[in-house]
């Protein structure tokens, strides 16, 4: 009997964690729990170092690289075949730790993060905060046509804060993006990132500027994690 | 899998990279309106090119593979000098100040129009850079190519030939 009960014991705690999908921890007491996704291009150092640096200040970070967890090809595409029910468990999972919650997903990547989000109870929706990195939320988009958007859910409740690159193809488009995840419900805002280009940390020849503010990341997020839209 | 390839598809668009993605012919599409500045302030729009084939390239000063493609941009224009071919590089949401410092190590002869806000950007739904278009001398839209390209030599120069060669015989 006793034999039976630790069996299911292990069961209970294999299936709490085969939902979860496998993610790096940086713990830390404060009360603020930021959920890094990564983007379609994988775990970059910078981000590593930002994140270590995050949890030195008080913040946990949860650092999850979709590619390499779900073994994907770096493609955005990649994106659209994560188990969404995985990421709504982890969004779950980081609610239930009792820190505030903020999830920052980084290009593509917002595209299971958003769907993840419109799966939760309305509730747990209304708690999240979102920080999206230059989202790329197309379906298609092509020169002399109207963008096509993604099939995304019901945001309704949610935050959702846009960091723009001010160097970017999408810049200015990002008043149609705003527009569109207002009409799914969510409560946007925007921050624009001077002198910045998408993926700044990670550039083969970046400028000077772009080296300094991918080592000052952390405090680029810790300004946004106090700002308004997430506070 | 439609949605995989338009979204593989997208990938290659947003990264417009080393490689030119092909000329996409257009079946003779009215170009949009297009309401740009001249570096010196001036209005120009395209009415001041009809007669001519257009080549109307989009890009940025931050933009690597836009930067790799504009010196065969200007060897196209001395190559062609003489001929009814307008090279227009329009230069998507950034300052006059972005745009002369890239212009003050890259000097070239073609007109550099600036759209600060964005506004022509959004008009010819540009989502990537460099995205170019090549209008007939009538001002359609025949050609559009997404990414960089090697512009005075291979498919480049073959699309332009053959549009001024829809040109009346003293034109061309």
């Amino acid at each position: 009997m006793r034999l039976l009960g630790m069996l299911g014991l292990c069961a209970v705690a294999f299936g709490a964690h085969a939902a979860l999908p496998d993610y790096q921890t940086f713990p830390a007491e404060g009360e603020r729990l930021l959920l890094w996704v990564t983007s379609e291009q994988g775990r970059t150092e910078p981000e590593v170092q930002a994140a270590e640096k995050l949890a030195r200040q008080g913040v946990e970070v949860w650092s999850l690289d979709l590619v390499n967890t779900y073994f994907l090809p770096q493609l955005p595409s990649s994106m659209d075949r994560v188990p969404l029910q995985d990421l709504t468990d982890w969004l779950r999972s980081a609610e239930a730790s009792g820190k505030r919650v903020t999830v920052y997903a980084v290009a593509r990547a917002a595209v299971p993060v958003l769907r993840a989000a419109a799966q939760l109870e309305p509730a747990l929706r209304d708690r999240l905060c979102l920080l999206l990195m230059y989202p790329n939320l197309y379906t298609a988009a092509e020169p002399l046509a109207e963008p096509d958007y993604l099939d995304l859910g019901t945001l309704s409740g949610l935050r959702v804060k846009i960091l723009q690159p001010r160097r970017s193809a999408a810049t200015p488009w990002l008043p149609s993006m705003l527009e569109h995840l207002t009409q799914l419900g969510a409560t946007v805002g925007q921050a624009m990132l001077e002198n910045l280009r998408e993926s700044y940390w990670a550039r083969e020849t970046p400028t000077e500027f772009e080296v300094a503010e991918s080592q000052r990341m952390d405090a680029m997020l810790i300004k946004e994690l106090n700002s308004g839209g997430c506070k | 899998m439609k949605r995989w390839l338009t979204a593989l598809a997208l990938s290659l668009l947003f990264n417009a990279g080393g490689h030119a993605a092909g000329f996409e012919t257009r079946a003779r599409t009215p170009a949009p309106a297009l309401a740009a500045q001249e570096l010196m302030g001036a209005p120009q729009t395209l009415a001041g090119y009809r007669g001519k084939v257009v080549l109307l390239n989009f890009w940025a000063s931050w933009c690597p593979p836009c930067l790799r493609e504009m010196p065969s941009l200007e060897r196209l224009r001395v190559k062609m000098a003489g001929r009814p071919l307008e090279i227009v590089a329009l230069d998507s949401a950034e300052t006059a100040e972005d745009v002369n410092a890239y212009l003050s190590r890259m000097k070239l002869g073609f007109p550099i129009l600036l759209d600060p806000d964005g506004s022509n950007t959004r008009r010819w739904k540009v989502f990537a850079l460099p995205t170019s278009f090549l209008l007939d001398a009538e001002g359609r839209v025949r050609y559009v190519l997404t990414g960089p390209t090697e512009w005075d030599e291979g498919e480049a120069l073959q699309v332009i030939e053959s549009l001024l060669a829809e040109l009346p015989t003293q034109a061309k």
